[in-house]
């Protein structure tokens, strides 16, 4: 009689509790990633949770906005079309927002920087009060009253009890396997495919005049640098020199990637061009920049054909980054 | 056959052995309540604890939340709120570390009285003479990605607009104060150069197993100029200089 009491006190203990672990493909070429995995293993149903998030309302004060909202898959994790990006009751906020892709390779989060880690990123659009207006308190406290988010949890860390610190490893978890890395761009660099004189023609010129800021295969140095946009004065956005109070970072804004670009319209921080066309047109106006670029008519032509070659539909159009079907 | 029949003994017995070890852990554990004895399936007999047990100090006198606290007729003042990072706990003896405490960050708040006395279990064994810790959350841990427990960004210490902790919050009201209700906001942090604000605090203490550790707030409260400089909410110049006043304000005694 004891030892089956015992027993069914050790089945009730020792719940079974399995992850998967997984491990982020990507081509073998490239950097290693910056995130630091040993702290926060990818698990397949750590990846799921993360998702279920990424798509769910409850993040914002009302539930009505999701990551998504701003953070579109088939756009490249974008919002197209506003120049600068809409929450919660149509609010509008200060900056366009960025693209989501190959995250585990970033530095810096926000055009400024102002976010040092993945992990740490969702606490911005969640507690800004024209995103979600929302507090990571009143998420957590909000999801505790949900059952099929303690049965989520506890698949994904062992422990149905949210937090603070899993609810934000889940996210990472999810946007760390946006990797894009299926373009014809990574085709031709694999010798599958070729480009068309024109493309090979732009990505010439890409190289000569872009690269050093747009670093391949990564498209970004990852970094901040000044790219000769004079100061909107109805935004007054100073960029970096907002975090670092030194002015020499005045204007500066993080240098995003190239990928998918054909998707991820408006261009720059304030989202200010609506054509790729206007962007080659201001880099190749500008005097600001540390090497003038020039560029003739059938040049610029040409550059933009290569960059219509980053776009990856394998990853617009992934099945497992876009809304839990269930 | 043979083998697997043998195998499927070994295991079943082994089974029982856990089954019974287990048991017997849970027993036992019920009646010391020792917490942890079953998680870790081993025993292990309960020893002491150094307790160092924070208390807030203001001209000499202890003080609590809410209480106001005169200094002159029209000047006085009461906090609030004052919660806090205490980190990286080292302990020494003749200048050699004998202990460090492993994922130490302590969240102290006044209004939560369990959370101002830290336990240390392995001290009591130990010679030493000084204590070192932060105030504060170290660079390092700013870059380390989320944690959980003390460091989980829900306890209300972390900027969300800007990465990075808030090693203090003192919050209250001056009579002196020109704000709404005469009220003051001090969020004391920031991890990057210029403005780091963490500050190490190093104190030598008596050989005592139950110790406290006190804040004098009169020197932070002394320096502030009321009409320049009421809130702070940024890691900034006065965010560092204000961290490191604290630091300087505290002292250990014997209980």
């Amino acid at each position: 009689m004891l030892l089956l009491s015992a027993c069914w006190l050790l089945s009730a203990t020792t719940r079974s509790w399995n992850s998967n672990l997984l491990e982020l493909v990507f081509p073998k070429y490239w950097p290693k990633p910056v995130y630091d995995f040993s702290k926060n293993p990818l698990t397949k149903q750590g990846i799921e949770l993360g998702r279920r998030l990424f798509y769910d309302p409850v993040l914002s004060r009302d539930s009505t906005v999701s990551c998504s909202s701003c953070h579109l898959s088939f756009t490249a994790f974008t919002h197209v079309d506003h120049p600068l990006s809409h929450g919660i009751e149509d609010r509008i906020g200060t900056r366009n927002s960025p693209v989501l892709t190959n995250l585990a390779w970033a530095k810096h989060f926000m055009w400024d920087g102002a976010v040092n880690h993945l992990d740490f990123q969702a606490l911005a659009p969640i507690a800004h009060p024209a995103e979600m207006d929302n507090s990571i308190e009143k998420v957590v406290q909000k999801l505790r009253e949900k059952a099929s988010y303690k049965n989520w949890f506890f698949q994904a860390f062992g422990d149905s009890t949210v937090t603070g610190e899993r609810l934000l490893k889940a996210l990472a978890q999810f946007e760390l396997t946006l990797v894009s890395a299926n373009s014809k761009y990574d085709r031709m660099i694999f010798g599958q495919e070729k480009y068309t004189e024109q493309e090979q023609n732009g990505y010439l010129l890409f190289q000569k005049n872009c690269a050093s800021c747009h670093v391949e295969p990564l498209f970004t140095n990852h970094d901040f640098e000044k790219n000769g946009l004079p100061l909107d004065t109805s935004l007054n956005d100073f960029g970096r020199m907002k975090i670092t109070k030194l002015s020499t970072d005045s204007l500066k804004f993080k240098v995003p990637t190239l990928r998918n670009i054909e998707f991820s319209y408006p261009y720059m921080h304030d989202g200010r061009f609506k054509k790729l066309r206007e962007v080659v047109n201001h880099y190749a106006k500008t005097t600001a920049l540390d090497r003038k670029i020039e560029l003739q008519p059938n040049e610029k032509v040409d550059l933009v054909a290569f960059l219509l070659t980053l776009t990856d539909r394998e990853f617009l159009f992934n099945p497992d980054f876009s809304f839990p079907q269930d | 056959m043979h083998k697997i029949g043998l195998m499927r003994k070994v295991i079943s017995l082994l089974f029982l052995l856990g089954v019974a070890f287990g048991t017997q852990a849970f027993v036992l554990c019920q009646q010391k309540d020792c917490r942890g004895v079953w998680d870790q399936g081993a025993m292990r007999d309960r020893h002491e604890e150094m307790v160092l047990h924070f208390q807030a100090m203001f001209q000499g006198k202890i003080i609590a939340l809410e209480e106001p606290l005169r200094i002159s007729p029209g000047d006085s003042l009461a906090l609030h709120t004052l919660r806090f990072y205490l980190s990286n706990f080292v302990f020494l003896k003749n200048d050699t570390v004998v202990f460090e405490e492993k994922n130490s960050y302590h969240l102290l708040d006044l209004e939560n009285e369990n959370s101002l006395s830290l336990e240390f279990e392995e001290a009591p064994n130990m010679d030493f003479d000084h204590i070192q810790f932060k105030l504060g959350i170290d660079s390092l841990t700013h870059i380390s990605g989320v944690m959980g427990g003390d460091l989980d960004p829900t306890k209300g210490m972390f900027w969300a607009w800007q990465s990075g902790y808030i090693n203090v919050k003192l919050e209250g009201f001056s009579e002196k104060c020109p704000t709404r209700n005469h009220e003051f906001q001090f969020h004391l942090g920031g991890y990057l150069a210029p403005f780091q604000s963490v500050q190490t605090v190093s104190l030598s203490v008596p050989k005592e197993k139950n110790l406290l550790l006190q804040l004098d707030l009169s020197p932070f409260f002394e320096q502030v100029d009321w009409a320049k400089k009421n809130s702070i909410m940024s890691p900034s110049k006065e965010s560092v200089a204000f961290s490191k006043i604290l630091a300087n304000s505290f002292s250990v005694h014997a209980k």
